[in-house]
């Protein structure tokens, strides 16, 4: 539905945009055409004009020269030449009486009485309308000494006939104007949207087969467009690296639960077979408590993968490190005893930081249990907190125990790792994973320093102001 | 006191509702959310436990509507989501309280007790016995047939979590919650460490044993 959607859309763009550039290709060429035509008409009408002054002055001077024989003669002379084929020439004397009269053939429909009264206004140029075929005769008159008029005319009749010739090629041209219009419009049209095309077919793709490694093909032009595809690919990393933090985080709960529930079935099968009442109470029992562990590993790996994938809900509050690490030693303290272990806790009542209490508490609470596991009766674990820098603040837990080995070390906070050394250590082996996921998710970062057979320091660095806002996704 | 059990999972309702029995409630069950809204607009009962998740009307809105009704019924709301929706810690108004699953039916019972207001005795006696076992919150000492035992805070604060209710299982959950002072993710092995010396100290030199393990559940003070 949303692809018959965007396909309207599409295709309503186009259109739009090619119309667009149709009408204005098209307006502008007939407003060339015009201007053209405009140009045209007046440029033919300034030499017409021009045609009759020069004959006007030809004939006054022949005049002046020879008088009215010598006009005669040049006028006959032109029209035995074929010089004034077109023209009308009219002399008349002072008594106005015709003395010479020329009209090309076929030019009827003008009214020609006008030109006495041209000849007595003495008006330099008139226009003469032709009612038959709406030409014009443009007539100019010059008086010449001893009350000869000269009058000569010219019909706009060839001009006529070169303008309608232009606005016949015109018409003709218009027509090449509309396709080219037309037709640019469309390709116009198709090319300025490939780019959206590009990106709709490419989210289309996505949408279609759920990839989201697919990406969005840009060009580098900076332009809006681009930017655009550009910002659609940032958001499909996203969105990948989310899906895929999701599946793996899946896969990882599904491997991970596998065998704790492995070991509930054994425990449950091999009760079965007893037949004495204790024992199969102790079988249920160790079937519980086996429950309980997938229970906890279950709760332990969602809290890893929402603090991963920036879901975690934190609650973030001031809090005195000294308060969360004392109550984290107390979970601890007396199984450190037990062992013989010497547990101490240095820190600055005054330190606090905004972080959300249980999970710090957590936070600590594990790298605690951590230390003591790996202790040896004799050793000793310190918990101290600095502020390295203004904003930051330290959280060091330091033990003496077996340490880890140079190989070992990149791979404590991966999930279940644990070192050879401590294949039989009790424990989910999650401890240190959730440490790194929950200080991360604060925006802090761990750090673990060791020498094996000298012990470990491990080190939580968090921001004092938080991250100011509840869960987000990690970059 | 009649309690209505509103969860449609067959088993674990009758896990619940088996439960409560023999601990002398009247329980009603409801299979899903209307039948279960229904049952508790009577208004007749003295609790409800509600799981999240139902057919027809989920939990949430059952007690929104119970609510509506202008009816009080505290509600024990089961949830079987890793972090409890922000909206079931808003209902948790009147003594509401929510439990995850899988839980432990000591732990429920408590929690149920704890909104009935039950729990908590009228008159809370400051000397303890169980058996020749003494434990006096006044002056916190403790004695057993006579003899002193000295306790560190957090084991005196475990055998007062006990001694209040003999005979009955508290999960480690709850130990945790009384002697720490705040709910932390099974996993940790600091209430053994806790019980072990405490059974060190109460137990190691007297017969009869009093503080015993049922595996997988909890711990319970009692005599055999």
């Amino acid at each position: 539905m949303s692809s018959r959607w965007s396909e309207g859309l599409r295709t309503a763009l186009t259109l739009r945009l090619g119309l667009w550039y149709a009408a204005l290709f098209a307006i502008s060429a007939a407003l060339l055409l015009s201007f053209t035509y405009l140009l045209l008409g007046r440029a033919l009408a300034t030499q017409d004009r021009e045609v009759l002054e020069s004959m006007l002055q030809r004939y006054s001077v022949a005049y002046q020269r020879s008088g009215l024989a010598g006009l005669r003669a040049l006028v006959d002379a032109d029209e035995s030449e074929g010089r004034h084929e077109r023209l009308l020439v009219r002399v008349t004397n002072d008594k106005a009486e015709l003395v010479y009269f020329a009209q090309p053939p076929g030019w009827s429909g003008f009214d020609l009485g006008v030109l006495d009264d041209a000849r007595a206004s003495r008006a330099g140029w008139i226009a003469i309308d032709n009612t038959i075929d709406g030409s014009e005769l443009e007539v100019g008159t010059r008086l010449l000494p001893r009350g000869i008029t000269v009058q000569i005319g010219r019909s706009s009749r060839v001009r006529d006939e070169v303008l309608a010739h232009f606005r016949a090629r015109a018409v003709e041209v218009g027509l090449v104007v509309a396709i080219i219009a037309i037709l640019g419009g469309a390709i116009v049209g198709y090319l300025a949207l490939w780019p959206v095309r590009a990106l709709e077919a490419a989210t289309h793709a996505i949408l279609e087969t759920g990839r989201f490694d697919t990406r969005v093909v840009t060009r580098g032009t900076r332009d809006p467009l681009d930017r655009l595809g550009t910002s659609i690919n940032t958001l499909l990393a996203r969105l990948e690296r989310l899906v895929r933090g999701m599946r793996d985080a899946l896969d990882n709960v599904a491997h991970d639960l596998r065998t704790p529930l492995t070991r509930l079935r054994n425990v449950a099968e091999s009760a079965l077979d007893e037949h004495d009442p204790a024992a199969l109470r102790d079988g249920l029992g160790r079937a519980l408590e086996e429950t309980d562990r997938v229970s906890a590993t279950l709760t332990a790996l969602m809290d890893i993968s929402e603090a991963e994938t920036g879901t975690l809900r934190l609650t973030p509050e001031r809090v005195h490190v000294a308060a969360v690490v004392e109550e984290a030693l107390s979970l601890h303290a007396d199984e450190a005893e037990d062992a013989g272990i010497a547990i101490a806790s240095r820190i600055d009542p005054s330190l606090t930081l905004i972080a959300d209490r249980t999970r710090l508490r957590q936070v600590v609470a594990n790298l605690i249990e951590n230390a003591v596991k790996y202790s040896q009766a004799g050793g000793r674990i310190d918990v101290e907190a600095a502020a390295p820098t203004a904003d930051t603040i330290a959280i060091t837990v330091r033990d003496t125990g077996v340490g880890i080995s140079a190989a070992d070390l990149p791979f404590v906070w991966d999930r279940l790792y644990r070192g050879d050394t401590s294949r039989s250590a009790r424990g989910l082996g999650l401890g240190l994973s959730l440490v790194k996921a929950i200080v991360e998710a604060h925006d802090g970062r761990v750090d673990v320093a060791s020498t094996p057979g000298a012990g470990s320091a491990f080190t939580v660095t968090l921001p004092t102001h938080g991250h100011g806002h509840g869960p987000r996704p990690h970059p | 006191m009649r309690i209505l059990v509103v969860e449609d999972d067959r088993s674990i309702a009758a896990f619940i509702a088996g439960g409560l029995r023999q601990e002398g409630f009247a329980v009603d069950v409801a299979e899903d959310g209307v039948a279960g809204l229904e049952l508790a607009r009577e208004g007749r009962y003295d609790a409800a436990v509600v799981d999240v998740m139902l057919p027809r009307l989920d939990g949430l809105s059952l007690v929104t509507a119970l609510r509506h009704a202008a009816i009080a019924t505290p509600v024990l709301f089961l949830s079987a989501r890793h972090s409890v929706d922000d909206r079931v810690k808003g209902l948790q108004t009147g003594g509401d309280d929510y439990l995850a699953k899988p839980f432990a039916f000591a732990e429920l019972l408590a929690r149920l007790q704890a909104i009935t207001r039950r729990g908590q005795r009228a008159v809370e006696s400051t000397t303890l016995t169980v058996a020749d076992l003494r434990l006096d919150r006044l002056t916190r000492k403790v004695d057993r047939a006579g003899t002193p035992i000295e306790l560190r805070p957090r084991e005196f604060a475990l055998l007062e979590c006990l001694m209040r209710q003999p005979g009955r299982v508290m999960s480690k959950a709850m130990i945790v919650s009384h002697v720490w002072d705040y709910s932390f993710d099974t996993g940790t092995n600091a209430v053994d460490v806790l019980v072990h010396r405490l059974r060190d100290k109460i137990d190691r030199s007297f017969t009869p044993r009093l503080l015993h393990t049922v595996r997988g559940v909890g711990y319970v003070l009692k005599v055999e």
